[in-house]
Parts: structure tokens; sequence; C-alpha cells
């Protein structure tokens, strides 16, 4: 099993300085070459989920196991899950002033192969793939030789996010609210992007609180998170009904 | 004044005799040492610089050696490059010097400080520039971990001068560098940068006066600074604008990170406004590394060192971007990046 969630509990700090349960006992198991999406309403937790799995601060497991290719990752710091092959595109990219997206993307990668005992890649070479990449995306050189993601707006960001993906080639990819902030032709773009993605080796988990986004990337498996847990799970057919009726039962059900 | 006689410390002691027979600038550092002994922490310019408590393991008279200078009085031509090394040995001293650049004349001058363990190194520069001359100022306080070095200067433009000084500040037991500026206004320039990054236990002050005495000038200046924990770092930046100095536009930042609760940074800018049409402001804000970004930066796969050097120095390096000279340029965003690297 590529991913492999069990169990899964997680207190997070509020801003008042309170533990608050999140995860309450999610499991989850995603195979290799498998698109599963998460839907939920706002609060179930699903942002939660994200960065417990890539291992940010102050979301630390209290309860339950995450295994990434066999392996326990849930006691490893982020650049290690990276390293692993574990992306997460973000819900809200973040804007990093002074740093040159092509500076931070080679940066990155060679860091993360530098980790897995892997060769560096040279100047050259990296020009050459992220041309490659961006063509496929319609990103301009231009817009790589800014500053991380400093004056795009919310579509750039996101198909910046899946251009990092594409270049930096992870094994298992979380997209978290991918389609937030996207107008329809950005969201064709993004998706294509994703769906260059699907391979048989590489797994992906789609977070999402709409169904729209789905309608271009076809989940093998939908699960419905609500209260902190995977309350029902099924096919595709599954996000169309959740679109139709909502997630009022789910809630009924997780209270 | 005082009635009470003034004891002295070893080190005021020492300074006063390295100084017995000078004449100019350094008579009058030994005169007010004598009078008022070395400033502390009561004294409204030092007060964050205590300099009598840092000179607390000088007691002997030491040598400031000025490398790269060829007479106290200077004429550089037109395009000079002038690099000193200031260092000084263990004990206390002082140097100075004059430099003018004449009318239309564009000279750079690029002075590094070294400070040797137990050393009170204090440095003067008189500059003039004439009508019309340009000044690419560039200090770099880079060596002296355990000593103390003070330097100040007292530069006066004349109309349609242009001033571009740049300081970079690795800090020291104490590291002052003071600017006093006379802007006529006229045309004239004054553009002031200045970096401070600060390991465990140094200690960096900026303070800078610009005196706008005509009408019309333009004073830009930002400061950045990064302070570890135990790293103590001091911005004081003061705007004067007479009444003549009408249509003075004048800007002054200063922006600081806290890479440490246990770091601190004092700030103090000031502006004193005696006309009525001028466009000043001053800003400064404190803050910490940004979370989000260092675990974004974390999630793409840079080890943490890595990633909070990167933005650090995203952060820092602006003021440098200033430097005229791009193999100067380099070299000291080079020299930014080597200490970021090596930050406890």
């Amino acid at each position: 099993m590529m991913l492999k969630i069990e169990n899964l509990h997680c207190k997070v700090e509020t801003a008042d300085g309170e533990e608050k349960p999140i995860l309450k006992g999610l499991s989850l198991e995603v195979p290799a070459g498998e698109v599963h999406a998460i839907m939920g309403p706002n609060g179930s937790g699903k942002s939660t989920l994200s960065y417990v799995l890539t291992g940010r601060e102050g979301y630390d497991v209290t309860g339950g196991a995450i295994a990434f290719g066999g392996e326990d990752i849930g006691e490893m710091e982020p650049e290690e899950r990276a390293a692993k092959g574990l992306y997460l595109s973000f819900q809200y990219p973040v804007e990093i002033p002074g740093v040159p997206t092509i500076t931070f993307l080679k940066e990155a990668l060679n860091a993360q192969r530098k980790a897995r005992g892997e060769t560096e890649v040279s100047a050259p070479e990296f020009m050459k793939l992220i041309r490659e990449k961006a063509k496929q995306l319609g990103v301009s050189m231009d817009m790589l030789k800014r500053a991380v993601n400093v004056g795009f707006s919310g579509g750039e960001k996101k198909r910046m996010e899946i251009l990092q993906a594409l270049v930096l080639e992870p094994k298992f990819l979380i997209l978290d609210e991918t389609d937030s902030g996207l107008d329809i032709d950005a969201l064709k773009t993004v998706s294509d992007g994703v769906n260059a993605l699907r391979a048989p080796d590489r797994g992906m988990l789609v977070i999402t609180h709409y169904q729209r986004l789905l309608d271009h990337i076809t989940p093998d498996r939908v699960h419905v998170m609500a209260n902190g847990r995977i309350v029902k799970s099924g096919g595709p057919e599954l996000a169309r009904e959740l679109e139709a009726e909502g997630y009022d039962k789910y809630l009924g059900e997780a209270a | 004044m005082t009635t009470a006689a003034l004891t002295h410390t070893p080190a005021e002691q020492a300074l006063i005799e390295a100084l017995q027979g000078a004449t100019g600038w350094r008579a009058q550092l030994r005169e007010a040492t004598r009078e008022q002994g070395l400033p502390t922490k009561r004294n409204e310019l030092w007060k964050w610089s205590d300099l009598r408590r840092a000179a607390n393991d000088v007691s002997a008279a030491g040598e400031l050696v000025v490398d790269g200078l060829d007479a106290a009085f200077l004429r550089p031509d037109d395009g000079a490059r002038l690099n000193l090394t200031l260092t000084a040995k263990p004990g206390a001293s002082a140097a100075d010097a004059e430099v003018t650049v004449p009318a239309g004349h564009a000279v750079t001058l690029v002075e590094h400080y070294r400070a040797e363990a137990g050393a009170l190194g204090n440095w003067h520069l008189k500059i003039t520039l004439e009508t019309g001359a340009r000044l690419d100022r560039v200090c770099i306080a880079a060596d002296a971990p355990d000593g103390v070095f003070v330097s100040s200067a007292e530069i006066v433009l004349a109309p349609g001068a242009v001033l571009n000084q740049r300081t970079l500040d690795f800090g020291a037991k104490l590291s002052r560098i003071e600017t006093h500026i006379t802007h006529p206004g006229e045309g004239a320039d004054v553009d002031l940068g200045g970096v401070y990054l600060l390991d465990a236990k140094h200690h960096a002050d900026t303070t800078t006066v610009v005196h706008h005495t005509g009408p019309g000038g333009q004073t830009r200046q930002l400061v950045k600074g990064a302070a570890a924990s135990h790293g103590h770092g001091v911005f004081q930046g003061k705007f004067i604008v007479d009444r003549a100095a009408q249509q003075t536009d004048a800007r002054m930042t200063h922006r600081a990170l806290m890479l440490d609760d246990r770091a601190e940074i004092d700030a103090k800018p000031e502006l004193e406004i005696y006309a009525d049409d001028v466009q000043c402001a001053h800003g400064n804000a404190l803050g910490a590394i940004d979370e989000t970004a260092l675990f974004y930066m974390r999630q793409r796969g840079l080890p943490a060192p890595k990633a909070r050097a990167l933005l650090i120095e995203s952060f820092l390096a602006e003021p440098l971007d200033g430097i005229a000279d791009e193999s100067l340029r380099e070299t000291l965003k080079g020299e930014l990046r080597n200490r970021l690297e090596a930050l406890s």
C-alpha cells in the first residue's frame, strides 16, 4: 500500500493556547496508481490532514500511524517526507519575496536528490527540464524569474504549484483545495497538469469541498470526511451525490 | 557643570593616555573622555550601546592600524577607489582622516573594520563633498567578534552632491557605525542603506543623523537587520529638517527580524521638522521569521537551516542592491550568505 493511514488522531493548538482534537481516528488507504478524493464540509479537518501528512509543526500525531511506502513517516521532518516523495499543493501557496522561482525550485530539487543519495542536477540540465515543464503548463520563463508566488494571481499560484510538482516528480501528491480561486480556463489548465501526473507508480489525494474539480480529475475513490474521520467511501458517483444532497446527513452520523 | 571628580575606568585612562599630544578630532575625543568618560547608557545617544561597559576589558593603550591611506588629508582623483582597512589592536586607540571629493568627481570609499579581542578602536572620518561630487561609501564590520569598534563620520555635502552609503555590520562585542550628514538640499541627494546580521552575543549599532539645511533635498534610508539569540541590534535614525529646508523629501525605514525570543532589537526613528512644506516619513517594523513560508520551503525539500538562510537572506539583501559596484555588491552578498549558513 502506498499510503496507509490508520486510526489517526491529531490535536492542534488553537490561538488561545488550547489543544483541540481535529482528527479523531481517521483511516484511509491509497494504492499506487490511484486517485482518491476527500470531500467534506468546512471544519471537517481536511486541511489539518494535509498538514499532518506532510509534518507541519504544531500538527502532531497523537495516536495512530501514517505509513508511506510501508515506512512509518509520522515522526519525520517535513523535508525528509518531501525527499521520500510526498508533495503538498497548498490551498494558499506562500509568497517568498526575494527568492526567484527558478532558484527556489533548483535548490528544492537538488536538496531532495541529495537526501536520496542521487547526483545533483546541473544548471543547464535544470534549465532544460524547467523549460519543458513550463511550456506544458503555459507558464512563461519571465514568470519563473519572479520571486516565488509574489504578485501572482490565485490562478497563477495554483498553476505554479502544479508546475513545481511536474519538476519535482513526487511519488504522491496531496492537492488541498486546488480548485479554489480558479476560473474555468485555469481549472482546465491545472486539471490537465494533474492528469499528466497520473501514473501507475504515483498516488494522489485530492482534497476538495466541491465536485467541480472532480469533473476534470476523475477519482478512483471518493471518501467523505466529517468531524475528523472518514464516514463514507464510494466510487466517483459519491461525489455527484454529495453535490446534489450536501453534507448534512454525514454531519448527523459523525456527531 | 559637574562638580564631582570623575573616576576614570582603566579603558578611559588608557584612551586618554593613547591620545596624549593628539590634535584635531582625536584631541576632542581625549578631552571628552577626560571630562565625561566613555559614553554609557545614561547618555541618550548611547542608551542601548554602553561603551564604557563594553570596554571593561581594556586597560592599556593600543593602536589603530590604518591600511590603504596615503595621507591624513585626501583629495582623490575622479574615479578613484579607496580601500581602507582599520585594524584595532588590543587596547584603546583612535585614528582619523579627512577626505574631500572635489567638485564633479566620483569616488568610491570602502572601509573594513577589524577589532581584535580586548580592543577599543575609534575611527573618525571627516568627509566633504564639493558641488556635484559623488561618493559611494561602503563600510563593512565583519571581523571584530571580541573587540569594540566605533566608526563615526561627519559628512558635509555641497549642492548637487550625491552620497550613497551602505553599511554591513556583523557585530562585535560592540560595533557602532555612526554617520552625521549635513544635507544642503539644492539638488543634493542622500541614500543610506544598512544591513546587520547578529549571531549570539554580537552587538551592532547603526546611528545616523541627517540634517537638512536647504530646500529640495532628497534622503532615503533603508536599514534591515536580523538578530539571533542574545544578539543585540540598535538602530537610531534622525532626520532634522530646518525651516529653510522646504520641499525636503526624506524617508526612513528600519525593519528587523528577531530570529529568537532572546534576541534584542531597539529602534528609535526620529523626525525633527521645522519646515511646513515637506514630505517626511519613517517606518519601523520588527518581526519573526514567517513560519508558514518556512514550512512551505521545507515541504519542497529544503532542509530547515537552508530554508531559514534563504528566507533571511531574501529579507536582508535589499539594501545591498544599492551598491553601485557590481563585484563589490556580489562580494558583500556572498559574505552575507556565508554568515547566514554559519548562523547558530
